[in-house]
């Protein structure tokens, strides 16, 4: 655990040059918040950026890794390939839930001054994890990219992804769906969704780790 | 003698390169020097040492212990400086002892800044802004200050500056005074290894062509320089290699003092390491 520790380290002072890009980041995604109309799609913008920026912020640390070529270097050090592997996802799972809960307590906080009354933190919650369950896919997906093709490959299958899951989930907007029985189905597992999301953030980090570890163990460098 | 270093039959394929049955042993207290050209087989050989790369096949013993089922146990007792590969240009020294602290056993904090300071390296700059000695520099006290019994170093002095080279070779000769310490160190420039290493291996092509202590290299091998009418004279099976030039011919020979005996031919000049590697490259026979 150590290792991991140590490798988890080396990412965090490696971010540390991003400290001013990610301040201006927060400024800027407060200020798209608030320009919502509604107390509402504040609350709900904060939380699904601040989780998506600092997941995205996480992922930067391959970036380093490659120009440095440290991977090489970390192969020649008392550590496993697996341990190499699980230092990035949790990582990555960790700047996603710091995003997160500084997205929820500001939702809270805002709603809270703007209403002067407790918000419905369960609500907050759920869009935590929505917004975790979001980043989550692509991360799951753009992380075995990068240990398959390299840090810049993997950002062009990434763009090549956010397009394709556009392209879909615009198609389906066109798809007539029987809107009532969609919102009978939607209130039906609304109080067990985000359970449902979580066992799905679990399962797909799971699932890509293992995806990671597999490539990454066959890997030449 | 004990090795620290063992190989046997090391194989590994690439697409347009082969490593072929490499068979190598580091001595115990030596310096071990691995020369060739680029792209001869030296860094693939270290890889292999490492696991960094691990589809290959033949069998590697570090310490007496097998190098994969051993490995983290073994890589605790090596210290390894890559020309091309370190943590990120963004960290500085205090950064880089923060990460080791957590990935080393016995790493030394009060050692490792003592390397710091003996290197006149600044604690919070970041690496970035060093010059190319001071970044190798900061790569070996990395690799030394978890007290480690065996230096595995890749191309340590390409790219630097003769001042430069010469103080990271005193690094080196004093880690060595320690009996227990033993080096492996690749390197194209052979006048650095001249210095240095005990044994010199030369690999050509993926291949080992020699495996000699540097003094027999230096002192028994002899470079003959002679005329056309003189090298027809000469038995094939008397010289390793012969290069012809506009008027003479220079002739490899493993046993000056032998050739001498048995040939009329007194020129035969004391040959460097370069020169023995250049007639192996591109010396006929």
């Amino acid at each position: 655990m150590n290792i991991i520790k140590g490798l988890m380290t080396k990412d965090l002072l490696q971010l540390r040059s991003y400290r001013k890009s990610l301040i201006i980041f927060i400024i800027i995604y407060f200020l798209v918040a608030i320009s919502q109309s509604s107390i509402n799609g504040i609350s709900t913008m904060l939380v699904i950026m601040l989780t998506l920026g600092l997941g995205m912020f996480s992922m930067a640390t391959f970036n380093y890794d490659e120009v440095s070529k440290t991977d090489k270097y970390i192969l020649t050090l008392p550590l496993t390939r697996k341990e190499v592997v699980l230092s990035k996802y949790i990582f990555c799972i960790c700047s996603t839930l710091i995003g997160c809960i500084i997205g929820m307590v500001l939702s809270f906080i805002i709603t809270f001054i703007f209403t002067k009354s407790i918000p419905n933190i369960f609500e907050i919650i759920s869009i935590g994890i929505g917004a975790i369950f979001g980043i989550s896919i692509i991360e799951t997906i753009q992380i075995p990219c990068i240990y398959k093709w390299g840090a810049e490959k993997g950002r062009l299958n990434m763009f090549i992804l956010v397009i394709i899951v556009s392209s879909i989930l615009g198609g389906i907007s066109y798809i007539n769906f029987d809107i009532i029985q969609v919102s009978n189905l939607l209130s039906l597992i609304e109080k067990i969704l985000p359970i449902i999301l979580l066992i799905a953030i679990f399962f797909i980090n799971f699932i890509s780790y293992k995806v990671s570890y597999k490539i990454y163990s066959k890997k030449e460098l | 003698m004990e090795n620290v270093i063992e190989i046997s039959n090391l194989y590994k394929k690439y697409n347009n390169f082969e490593l072929k049955n490499i068979n190598l042993n580091v001595p115990k207290g030596m310096i071990m020097g691995l020369i060739g050209e680029n792209g001869a087989g030296k860094t693939t050989t270290i890889k292999a040492i490492l696991n960094v790369i691990n589809s290959y096949s033949g069998e590697i013993k570090v310490f007496g212990k097998d190098s994969k089922i051993y490995e983290r146990e073994i890589k605790e007792d090596i210290g390894v400086v890559l020309d091309d590969s370190f943590l990120s240009e963004c960290l500085n020294p205090c950064d880089i002892n923060k990460i080791m602290e957590k990935v080393y056993k016995n790493w030394d904090e009060k050692l490792y800044f003592k390397y710091i300071e003996d290197f006149k390296l600044p604690k919070n700059k970041i690496s970035k802004e060093y010059s190319s000695g001071m970044k190798m520099k900061l790569k070996i006290a990395t690799a030394l200050s978890h007290s480690p019994k065996l230096l595995i170093l890749d191309e340590p002095t390409a790219g630097l500056d003769p001042i430069a080279r010469n103080e990271i070779l005193d690094i080196f000769q004093d880690f060595i005074q320690d009996e227990e310490h033993s080096i492996l160190v690749s390197s194209h420039i052979t006048s650095d290894l001249e210095h240095i290493a005990d044994y010199i291996t030369f690999i050509n092509n993926g291949e080992i062509i020699l495996t000699k202590t540097r003094d027999e290299l230096l002192e028994k091998y002899g470079i003959v320089k002679c005329t056309k009418e003189d090298f027809e004279k000469i038995d094939k099976k008397d010289y390793i290699k012969y290069r012809k030039h506009k008027y003479e011919y220079d002739i490899l020979v493993e046993n000056k003092e032998e050739f001498k005996r048995k040939y009329d031919i007194q020129i035969i000049d004391k040959p460097s390491i370069e020169d023995i590697m250049v007639m192996y490259v591109k010396g006929g026979k």
